[in-house]
């Protein structure tokens, strides 16, 4: 079976934003929203020996996704080939997933009023296309593929060249999409962009045993996920790329 | 794009060859591919982008009569289906709801912002019988044009028609214009845009002030990403540690304006070595002993104390160029009139590029490939008595006079000499964001009887003219094509209409028509519509129009090295001695240093910062600030100051600063960004903000604008670029 993944190559990337722009336009995203961004580090170092680096937010489609139990209608799912999933018909935009994520992946649509997220342009790839993001990419620093492929990219990139994922000893579960580059640089990117933990704890199983059923029921669902989400967008305020900060 | 392979496939069917005489049923009745957009069926239109001037290749993929999405092209020859940022954006140009919409006639004072809306014909009409009015009483020199953009072609024509030579483009004073003179002394022609810079195939690639990355020209970027993935070394010279410093093997954080001095101790070192292309120089240059002589003084401890770069670091890069060569990428730079000594800058980096033996070599400058264009039969131009008021020819003797000199002609409006300028045409620029010295601009057009802009949307400029005529977007309009000889494969690519103009916008080409026709210069433009047009153009190169509109692009082969030249290529360095002339025989003839010498740069007063200036990859100049998806990607800019200059004035991270120039000119209020990454003795901020037209919603007061701290410029003397990094800021906390 498939297992498909996304590698960033950091010694290419310039920070363009093409991937970022190309992923809006694909999937009608509101303005000042993102399913992928690039987010800059910000200069570390001491004149003139300095180092900084981008890195490329998404969707990891982890092996093991923090967003699936906590969603009460079932609308995440993974797919066969790792693919994490939205099912817009079944979800009721109420956030948790949003919250769950520990690499805030994930946001709620307010024209549509539901969760959206990369889906590694499946509909795309059904197509024969890439996804929209690697098509796009200006310095081809970005790759799609099968790890389970090893003619892939991605698996030589991967298995061969070290290509390393995203994770810390306290979230560890298996994100699918990698990158490469200097050594220094990728762990700046790392530092800067660590995961945090899901800000629901235990909510699977809270969900699953006692909530989910009461909430499927609840029509009051639909109305708590908007407000989770309003709520959210306040502390976060907007302009998702502005400043990004220098260390 | 379900039917992407189709076109792919007839694609290399019809460019498999130079002769291309392909067909297939969508092709040869001129309909455009049909693809899928999800579930929805569309139909996608090739074309090339102009949201800057690289002109990507695009398809774009049309529903009912909307643009739903752009897409890369994959068949352009040179952009190979990449879209950068702006690229994608294209649409919220198209239906921006700012555009201009209805021709418009000034009624209330300058500046005033008050216009009553025109038809086409008022507006025209009006137009002409002021232009003929013009013409009698001050002569047609008097009318000058500030075009830019391939459409500008047909505007630049009917301005000759007219009878002025009065045409100048910022993309020669302000921009490429002292590399082209630079290179063209030295290698006998000009590079050319896009420049061709073998990046990809390069050992070893250097960056003197050229911010690749933060500059996003998509092939470009692609080749600098491709060069350094095979493992070329990157030397990055820059006050500035910018995206590409961050990824070079040598950043070298010079003092602003030296760059000269390096290039003369880089050339100290490679002769005084040996270590340049003695072969190279041997069969193709003339003035080595000249050379020598002139550069045995200009050691890397001399520059040291000039650049502020240590000595042994000015060596080992020096080293690794002469290890390196002839497969040395030294990009000549793009945006390069800085300090007014800009024509010799570019002089040193063409000698040094000969010295490494890299022009016309594998990984070095590659050479263009002419290609056969038709040219409509057109009566000769009349011919002007009074010449050119810029000094294009005769004060810049190596100015260019088809680009002309933009601040000349903003000088000679002011002054009224070498004979007063009455109108002004702007067609695809913003005088009043793009030009330095604003001041003197709004002077200028004080004096105007008649000013009219062609735009796509209300900038500033607007405000200060008689008529505004709407422009239709490069989504909605045929322009001339792009003909590029400076690539690998040459190219001729084609823009044409996706979906019909909006409101009551018209193509560049219709407008420039029409003027001709109220005008009596009807014989200029002999051609019925763009489908004519196209077929006089192409009809040298044997394509089928209907392939070229179907693909967008057809490439030929080219012959980028020495080694692949053909007697028909012509000479091989069509220089007075038929040699690269490391000594300049033109420029010693019109009085100037034969060899480039360095003259010592003004340092910033006490308190004052050297302003810098660059670009952001998800902006172009001042014209896409109100972009809403590029507005949310940066919708203001900051000035940047290092960390110990913010500390001594007591600055924090984001604070809202204005910043004063040497001569008391103020800017908008602008955040700062205190980094590491910038000496201390600059300021830096990416240009194209500070917008001041009301009229435009998202970009209205974002940011500050750089220009209007350039009220001083340092003119090259050799050919009228405009230095614009003589400017000094000094922050006003609490302004």
């Amino acid at each position: 079976m498939a297992r498909y993944a996304m590698v960033t190559d950091l010694r290419k990337c310039v920070g363009c934003q093409a991937c970022t722009v190309a992923c809006n336009s694909e999937w009608e995203v509101p303005t000042g929203y993102a399913r992928t961004h690039v987010k800059f580090t910000g200069v570390a170092g001491t004149f003139p020996n300095l180092l900084s680096s981008f890195f490329v937010a998404q969707c990891n489609h982890c092996d093991h996704p923090a967003c699936i139990d906590p969603c009460p209608t079932g609308a995440t799912y993974q797919a066969e080939n790792g693919i994490v999933m939205v099912d817009r018909n079944l979800c009721i935009g109420c956030g948790y997933c949003v919250e769950a994520c520990p690499y805030d992946a994930r946001y709620i649509n307010p024209v549509i009023k539901k969760v959206d997220k990369c889906d590694f342009c499946s509909s795309r790839i059904e197509r024969g296309l890439e996804p929209a993001c690697v098509a796009t990419c200006t310095a081809h620093a970005k790759f799609y593929g099968d790890l389970e492929e090893p003619k892939s990219d991605v698996y030589k990139m991967v298995y061969e060249q070290g290509a390393r994922r995203l994770e810390t000893a306290q979230v560890a579960i298996g994100p699918n999409v990698y990158y490469l580059g200097k050594p220094e640089e990728v762990d700046l990117a790392f530092a800067a962009f660590a995961p945090h933990p899901p800000r629901l704890p235990r909510a699977g199983e809270l969900w699953t045993t006692v909530l989910r059923p009461l909430v499927l029921a609840a029509i009051g669902a639909t109305f708590l996920g908007q407000a989770v989400a309003f709520f959210r967008q306040l502390v976060k305020g907007e302009g998702l790329f502005e400043d990004d900060g220098e260390q | 794009m379900g039917l992407k392979v189709s076109r792919r496939e007839f694609f290399k069917r019809s460019t498999a060859a130079t002769a291309v005489v392909a067909t297939s049923s969508a092709a040869a009745a001129g309909q455009h591919p049909v693809g899928w957009r999800g579930a929805t069926r569309v139909e996608t239109v090739a074309t090339n982008c102009e949201m800057c001037f690289w002109r990507c290749g695009a398809l774009a993929e049309i529903k009912d009569g909307k643009v739903l999405k752009l897409e890369g092209n994959p068949e352009h020859p040179l952009t190979k289906g990449r879209l950068c940022a702006r690229g994608n954006s294209g649409t919220k140009l198209l239906y921006d709801p700012d555009r201009l919409k209805n021709p418009m006639m000034r009624t209330g004072v300058r500046g005033e912002g008050k216009f009553r809306r025109v038809s086409w014909n008022e507006a025209l009409d009006f137009l002409a019988s002021r232009l003929l009015d013009i013409k009698t009483k001050y002569g047609p020199e008097s009318v000058a044009l500030f075009p830019h953009g391939v459409a500008a072609t047909f505007f630049t024509t009917l301005m000759r028609a007219y009878g002025s030579p009065n045409s100048a483009e910022p993309a020669f004073a302000q921009c490429r214009g002292p590399r082209e003179v630079g290179y063209a002394l030295t290698f006998g022609r000009p590079l050319g845009s896009p420049e061709p810079v073998d990046l990809e195939e390069s050992k070893l690639i250097v960056l003197i002030g050229s911010h690749i990355g933060e500059n996003v020209f998509t092939s470009q970027v692609t080749a600098f990403a491709e060069g350094l993935a095979r493992g070329a070394k990157l030397i990055v010279v820059d006050p500035r540690f910018s995206v590409a410093a961050s990824k070079a093997d040598w950043w070298l954080p010079i003092r602003p304006g030296t760059d000269i001095a390096l290039l003369l101790a880089w050339m100290n070192v490679l002769l005084g070595e040996g270590l340049y292309d003695k072969e190279y120089i041997g069969q193709y240059a003339e003035g080595l002993p000249q050379l020598e002589a002139h550069v045995r003084e200009f050691t890397p401890e001399w520059a040291e104390a000039i650049t502020e770069l240590p000595a042994h670091k000015i060596r080992e890069t020096a080293r690794a160029m002469g290890a390196m060569k002839p497969a040395v990428a030294l990009h000549p730079g793009r945006h390069t009139s800085w300090y007014g000594d800009d024509t010799q800058r570019a002089r040193a980096m063409a000698i040094l590029t000969a010295l490494l033996g890299s022009w016309g070599r594998k990984g070095g400058i590659f050479l263009p490939t002419a290609l056969n264009v038709g040219k409509p039969a057109i009566p000769p131009f009349p011919e002007s008595k009074r010449g050119r008021a810029d000094g294009a020819g005769t004060r810049f003797p190596f100015a260019s006079e088809e680009q002309g000199v933009t601040n000349g002609l903003v000088d000679a409006t002011v002054e009224e000499k070498p004979y007063p300028i009455k109108a002004w045409i702007v067609y695809g620029q913003n005088v009043l964001q793009s030009i330095p010295q604003r001041p003197k601009t709004h002077e200028a057009i004080n004096k105007l009887d008649l000013m009219v802009v062609v735009d796509v949307l209300p900038m500033e400029q607007i405000y200060y003219a008689d008529l505004v005529l709407p422009e239709a977007t490069y989504l909605e309009r045929y322009d001339f094509p792009q003909i590029v000889e400076s690539a690998k494969r040459p190219y001729i690519a084609l823009r044409q209409p996706a979906v019909s103009p909006l409101y009551e916008s018209k193509p560049g080409w219709w407008i420039a028509k029409q003027m001709a026709r109220r005008l009596g210069l009807e014989a200029y433009f002999p051609w019925a519509g763009p489908d004519e047009h196209l077929e006089t153009l192409i009809r040298p190169l044997g394509i089928d129009p209907a392939v070229l509109r179907t693909c967008g692009a057809v490439a030929y082969e080219g012959r980028p090295y020495i080694k692949d030249r053909l007697p028909s290529d012509g000479q091989l360095f069509p220089t007075p001695s038929g040699k690269i002339e490391l000594y300049s025989s033109m420029l010693k003839q019109a009085g100037f240093d034969p060899l480039p010498r360095y003259t010592s740069v003004e340092d910033p007063p006490p308190g004052y910062f050297r302003l810098i200036y660059g670009r952001a990859p998800v902006h172009s100049f001042a014209r896409t600030q109100n972009n809403a998806w590029l507005d949310a990607l940066m919708h203001e800019n900051q000035v940047w100051l290092a960390t110990a200059a913010a500390r001594d004035y007591g600055l924090e991270d984001g604070e809202r600063v204005i910043l004063e120039n040497q001569d008391g000119a103020r800017s908008l209020p602008i955040r700062v960004r205190i980094t590491a990454g910038i000496r201390k003795d600059c300021a830096y901020m990416v240009h194209g903000f500070g917008h001041r037209s009301r009229a435009l919603e998202l970009a209205y007061h974002r940011g500050a604008a750089d220009t209007q701290l350039m009220t001083r410029v340092k003119v090259d003397p050799i050919m009228g670029g405009t230095g614009l990094r003589v400017n000094f800021v000094r922050i006003v906390k609490n302004g």
